[in-house]
């Protein structure tokens, strides 16, 4: 109950802000490298700086261990195999995201303003998580997430 | 601020204090840092104690959200056992109806919805269904990359590094093909 309204709430929150504000966190280094804009770019650095800082301040506060592992099972890269997978995912993630326009996150937001492609790209997107889970995820183990 | 302009806000009926206050969170709104800083705070506020976890900075992110509540409808609809997430296993984790919405919301606010349709639309479809598929693969979406690299995560960093290598390629190829 409480997970499905705070996620629906931030949803609304970075919805609003991310229409208002254009932001995309792989805009602003398709327009440093293009035009030498730098004002997404700081929207990215912003995020990373303030969600840096608040886990800092959350590990100060909170007393449960939610937040005190470095990171969950399954995420952790383990070998040179794993460093070689996740970094040939992200290169192709980066390439296909610029290539689309736009990172996931401002597709949603683009969709939400009526963008026709928008939404043909979160139809492949969900469609694609589907099928990930269904048959790739399972087929490739788990030694990355 | 000097006094004469204190003397001045003061005299100002409580409607134009509420339009200046407006005006003034209209600009904040369109500007990116205040985007990160404020989507930071709340996606670590969500993440740690507003049970969206585990996994652990997990607060926002277009793709696994996506996954968990495109599985979890599979998973209750057709009685399949696709994997979900700790976090969204119980109720439905919303996020993405929620930046559709809040989106929209906008939109309409200040009159910006339109149905705009650029083309290429089978190409975008197979651009997201690659983009699901590599974001499931180094788990996240670049938003949630960057949170996880806020985290301490050093998959989150590799994979930060591996993005901003990809986007840099391909910005580069683009502006190469439009050239030649």
């Amino acid at each position: 109950m409480i997970v499905s309204l705070a996620s629906l709430g931030l949803g609304i929150v970075v919805g609003y802000l991310g229409q208002r504000s254009r932001m995309c966190s792989i805009g602003g280094l398709r327009d440093f490298v293009l035009v030498r804009d730098t004002a997404l770019l700081k929207g990215a650095l912003a995020l990373l700086v303030t969600a840096w800082v608040s886990f800092g301040v959350v590990r100060l506060v909170s007393t449960s261990d939610v937040s005190h592992g470095l990171i969950a099972a399954g995420t952790t890269p383990s070998g040179l195999g794993a460093v070689a997978a996740v970094l040939v995912g992200a290169i192709l993630l980066g390439f296909v995201a610029t290539l689309s326009g736009a990172c996931p996150l401002r597709q949603h937001v683009l969709a939400g303003q009526g963008r026709v492609g928008a939404w043909s790209f979160l139809a492949g997107f969900y469609l694609a998580a589907i099928v990930y889970t269904s048959w790739i995820a399972p087929s490739i183990g788990s030694w990355v997430l | 601020m000097t006094a004469g302009a204190a003397t001045t806000a003061e005299r100002e009926s409580s409607a134009g204090v509420w339009t200046a206050v407006g005006s003034r969170l209209g600009r904040w709104s369109r500007s990116a840092v205040v985007y990160g800083v404020v989507v930071g705070v709340l996606a670590v506020v969500v993440g740690e104690w507003l049970h969206v976890n585990p996994p652990a900075a997990y607060g926002l992110c277009s793709a696994c959200h996506g996954r968990d509540l495109a599985d979890w409808i599979v998973n209750h609809t057709e009685g399949k056992r696709l994997f979900v997430t700790a976090a969204g296993a119980g109720w439905p984790l919303l996020t993405v109806v929620g930046l559709v919405v809040g989106s929209f919301a906008a939109a309409r606010r200040n009159r910006e919805f339109s149905s705009i349709n650029l083309g290429g639309n089978v190409r975008q479809f197979a651009y997201g269904a690659v983009v699901m598929g590599a974001a499931l693969f180094v788990g996240g979406c670049p938003t949630r990359i960057l949170i996880r690299t806020g985290y301490g995560d050093l998959a989150g960093l590799l994979a930060l590094g591996g993005v901003a290598a990809g986007i840099v390629a391909a910005t580069l190829s683009m502006r190469w093909a439009a050239r030649r």
